[in-house]
C-alpha cells in the first residue's frame, strides 16, 4: 500500500498550517520532526480525516482517503496528541467502545483488549475508572486503543509524551515488532525515540517538509556543521549565549566540553564530530525554539 | 450496533451529574406525594374532621355514600347533607372546603348560600354520564405530576446535552478516526439518548404512580375528572374522561414530552462545542413557548401546545377542541415528537459526521 499526500493544503483563516505538502509514504516507520506550530498534528489529523484539507488531497493507492471513507479508516490507527476520556469509564469500557467504533464484534473486542492491555502494561488495571489514572497510564491507554484494529497505517502524535524511560523502552518495543509490512508515523519531541526506531525521517518546517530521508542522509545534510569543543567551566555559561550549542558535560578538571552547532569553528581547537537528529532539529529549530 | 448503543448508554447513565439530577427528580416525587398527602384536609361535617390518612379516609367514606353516577337526587341529597351555609362563617358557600366531594357540588349546584341554584346534572354536563367518587388522589398525583415532569424535562435537557458536544473536548479525535465515527457512533448516540429519555420518564411515572397507589389506593380510578373539586385546573379539561384515562393520557404526553425535549437538546448537543450552551440553549428554547401569549381560539395555539414544553403542561395540550372519533386531539403529541426525534437524529448525525476537530 501506498499513502501520498498530493499538495496538501490546510489553512485556518489567514494562517496556513500544511503548505502544498507532498509525500508518499509506504512500508515502514516515519519520525516527523518539528519544532511546535510546524504543522505536525495538523498534518497528521488530516491523514486520519479528523479534519478535512482546504486544497490538494489525501490517497491510499490511489483512491482518496475521504472517498473511502469507512474502508480507509478501517486499516487506520490513531493516537491523537491531546485525547479526551470518560472519567467514569473502566480502561477495558474504553477500549470495548473504541473497538465498537473501529467494528470489531464483541468477542474478538474483548480478546484483543485483554492483549493489548496487557502489552501495554495495564492488564492489573483493567477495571480501574480512567479518572484515577496517571498521565503515563493514560497514554498507554491511548497506544492500545489506537491498535486495537491491528491497523495497516498506524499515527501517533507524541506517543511518548508522560512515560517514563522505562515505558518508553516498553513503546519503542511495541512499535518495532508492530512496524513490520504496515506505515506508522509517528510525532515526538523527544528525538532520540525517532532515531532508535524510525527508518525514515520527515521534517516539518512552516507547513512544508524540508527534509524526507533515512536518518544518515538527512543528518548528513549538516555534516561539518557540529563541533565538540573543551572550555573553561567559567566560562561555558557565557558561550551558551552566544553559541547554538546542543549539549554541554562538565568535567573534573574544571572545563567543560560543549557540543556546538554552527558552520563554522566556534573557538579554537574545536573538532568536527559526526551530527545526530538532535543536532539536525536544533541547527533548523534553534531560532523558533527561543 | 448493540454494543455500541450499551455503551453509549452507560456513558449517560455514569455521570455523576446524571446520576444526582435523577435522584433529585425522584427525591423531589417523594417529598411532593408524601407533603401532599400529609396536607390534605378533611371533614364530614358530622364531627369527625383530620389531616393526611384520616383526611383521605373522610374523603372517601364521603365519597363512597354518593358514589355512582351522578344524579339530580343525589345532587339534592348532598346539597342537603354536606354543603355548608354561608351563614356558618359569613364567607360564599361556593369556596368553603369540607370536603373533595362537598366542594365539587358546591362549585356546580349551590349559590353563594349554600343553597341549591337551581341547575339540573343536564344543565351542567349536557347528556354526560358523569360517574363520581374518590378523585382527589389521583387528580392531586396528576397535578404534582405536571410539576415534576417540568423539571423532569430540564433533567432530561442535562442529561442529553452531553451526548454529542461532551466529545468535542478530546475524544471527537478518536472517534472521527475510526470506522463508523462519522456513522453508526452518530446513530448510537441518538439512539441511546432517546433510550435514556424513554428509562428514565419510565422510571419517574413509574415512581409516582405507584407511591400514588400506595397512597390512595385505586379509588377513583374509574370516575369522571369533571366533577372534581374547584381547586383542581384538570377538572377545566372540557370532556368527559375517567381520571385513569387523565393519567393514561399523561403518562403518555410525559414520554411524548421527554422525546421531544430529547430531539431539541441532540440539534443543540451536535451543533454547540460547549455542554453548558448547549444546555443552555436547549432549555431556552424547550421552556420560552410557555411564556407566549396565544389565544385559545387560534390556530397558532393549536400548534403552539404541540410543542414539548406543553406535554409536561398538559392541561392546555388536553383542553384543545375534541378531533372527530375517539381520540383527544393529544393524541397528535405523538407525531409531533417523532417529528422532534427524526428532526433531531438528522441534524445532529449530519453535524456530527462533518464535524472537524478543532
Amino acid at each position: 500500500m501506498e499513502l501520498s499526500a498530493v499538495d496538501l493544503t490546510k489553512r485556518y483563516g489567514s494562517k496556513t498550517a500544511v503548505n502544498r505538502l507532498n509525500a508518499t509514504l509506504t512500508n515502514g516507520v516515519y519520525g516527523l520532526l518539528g519544532a511546535n506550530g510546524a504543522g505536525k498534528t495538523t498534518f497528521m489529523r488530516l491523514l486520519c480525516t479528523v479534519q478535512r484539507p482546504t486544497s490538494g488531497k489525501i490517497v491510499l493507492d490511489g483512491k482518496s482517503i475521504w472517498k473511502l471513507g469507512e474502508r480507509y479508516r478501517d486499516v487506520l490507527g490513531y493516537l491523537p496528541q491531546h485525547f479526551g476520556y470518560y472519567p467514569d469509564f473502566t480502561a477495558l469500557d474504553f477500549l470495548l467502545y473504541v473497538a465498537a467504533l473501529k467494528g470489531l464484534d464483541n468477542r474478538k473486542a474483548k480478546k484483543v483488549s485483554s492483549e493489548l492491555l496487557e502489552e501495554v502494561g495495564l492488564s492489573g488495571e483493567s477495571r480501574c475508572k480512567i479518572k484515577t489514572f496517571s498521565g503515563g497510564m493514560k497514554q498507554r491507554l491511548g497506544i492500545a486503543q489506537a491498535m486495537l484494529n491491528d491497523p495497516y497505517i498506524l499515527i501517533l502524535d507524541e506517543p511518548t509524551a508522560g512515560l517514563d524511560p522505562k515505558e518508553r523502552v516498553r513503546f519503542r518495543n511495541l512499535i518495532s515488532a508492530f512496524s513490520k509490512d504496515r506505515i506508522v508515523i509517528l510525532s515526538t519531541h523527544i528525538v532520540s525515540d525517532i532515531e532508535f526506531i524510525a527508518e525514515r525521517i520527515m521534517m516539518m518546517k512552516a507547513g512544508e517538509i524540508i527534509h524526507f530521508g533515512r536518518p544518515h542522509e538527512i543528518t548528513s545534510r549538516i555534516s561539518g556543521c557540529v563541533w565538540e569543543c573543551s572550555v573553561p567551566t567559567s566560562r561555558a555559561e557565557q558561550y551558551t549565549v552566544s553559541l547554538n550549542i546542543s549539549n554541554l558535560r562538565n568535567e573534573e578538571n574544571g572545563r567543560t566540553v560543549l557540543r556546538v552547532i554552527a558552520d563554522q569553528p566556534p573557538v579554537a581547537g574545536a573538532v568536527k564530530v559526526q551530527p545526530n537528529l538532535e543536532d539536525l532539529f536544533l541547527y533548523y529549530f534553534k531560532e523558533e525554539e527561543q | 450496533m448493540k454494543q455500541l448503543i450499551r455503551l453509549e448508554l452507560r456513558k449517560i447513565f455514569s455521570k455523576r451529574l446524571t446520576q444526582l439530577d435523577l435522584a433529585m427528580v425522584l427525591l423531589l416525587s417523594a417529598f411532593l406525594a408524601f407533603s401532599t398527602y400529609q396536607n390534605k384536609y378533611a371533614s364530614d361535617g358530622a364531627g369527625n374532621e383530620g389531616t393526611g390518612r384520616t383526611a383521605v379516609e373522610i374523603d372517601k367514606a364521603v365519597a363512597a355514600r354518593y358514589s355512582g353516577i351522578l344524579t339530580d337526587e343525589k345532587v339534592q341529597q348532598m346539597i342537603s347533607e354536606i354543603v355548608p351555609k354561608s351563614g356558618e362563617n359569613g364567607l360564599n358557600a361556593i369556596y368553603i372546603y369540607r370536603n373533595t366531594i362537598q366542594s365539587a357540588v358546591s362549585a356546580r349546584f349551590s349559590d353563594i348560600y349554600g343553597n341549591w341554584n337551581g341547575l339540573r346534572v343536564s344543565d351542567v354536563f349536557g347528556n354526560e354520564t358523569i360517574k363520581i367518587g374518590y378523585v382527589d388522589g389521583w387528580l392531586s398525583t396528576s397535578q404534582n405530576l405536571v410539576k415534576i415532569l417540568t423539571i423532569f424535562s430540564f433533567f432530561i435537557i442535562m442529561m442529553i446535552a452531553p451526548v454529542f458536544c461532551g466529545e468535542y473536548s478530546g475524544v471527537d479525535n478518536i472517534i472521527l478516526s475510526t470506522r463508523y465515527g462519522r456513522t453508526k457512533c452518530a446513530m448510537a448516540k441518538v439512539i441511546a439518548g432517546v433510550l435514556a429519555a424513554l428509562i428514565t420518564s419510565i422510571v419517574v411515572l413509574a415512581v409516582n404512580l405507584l407511591m400514588a397507589f400506595a397512597f390512595y389506593g385505586s379509588e377513583g380510578l374509574d370516575c369522571s375528572i369533571l366533577f372534581a373539586q374547584l381547586t383542581y385546573i384538570e377538572g377545566s379539561i372540557p370532556f368527559n374522561i375517567t381520571c385513569g384515562t387523565l393519567l393514561a393520557y399523561q403518562a403518555i404526553l410525559a414520554v411524548t414530552g421527554a422525546l421531544g425535549v430529547t430531539g431539541i437538546t441532540l440539534i443543540f448537543s451536535a451543533a454547540c462545542k460547549n455542554q453548558m450552551i448547549a444546555f443552555v440553549v436547549s432549555a431556552a428554547v424547550y421552556g420560552l413557548p410557555l411564556f407566549f401569549p396565544a389565544a385559545e381560539t387560534s390556530a397558532l395555539f393549536r400548534l403552539a401546545v404541540l410543542l414539548p414544553a406543553y406535554h409536561a403542561q398538559f392541561v392546555s395540550l388536553m383542553s384543545v377542541g375534541q378531533m372527530s372519533g375517539i381520540f383527544l386531539y393529544a393524541v397528535w403529541a405523538v407525531p409531533a415528537a417523532l417529528t422532534f426525534i427524526v428532526a433531531g437524529s438528522i441534524f445532529s448525525r449530519k453535524v456530527f459526521a462533518k464535524h472537524q476537530v478543532s
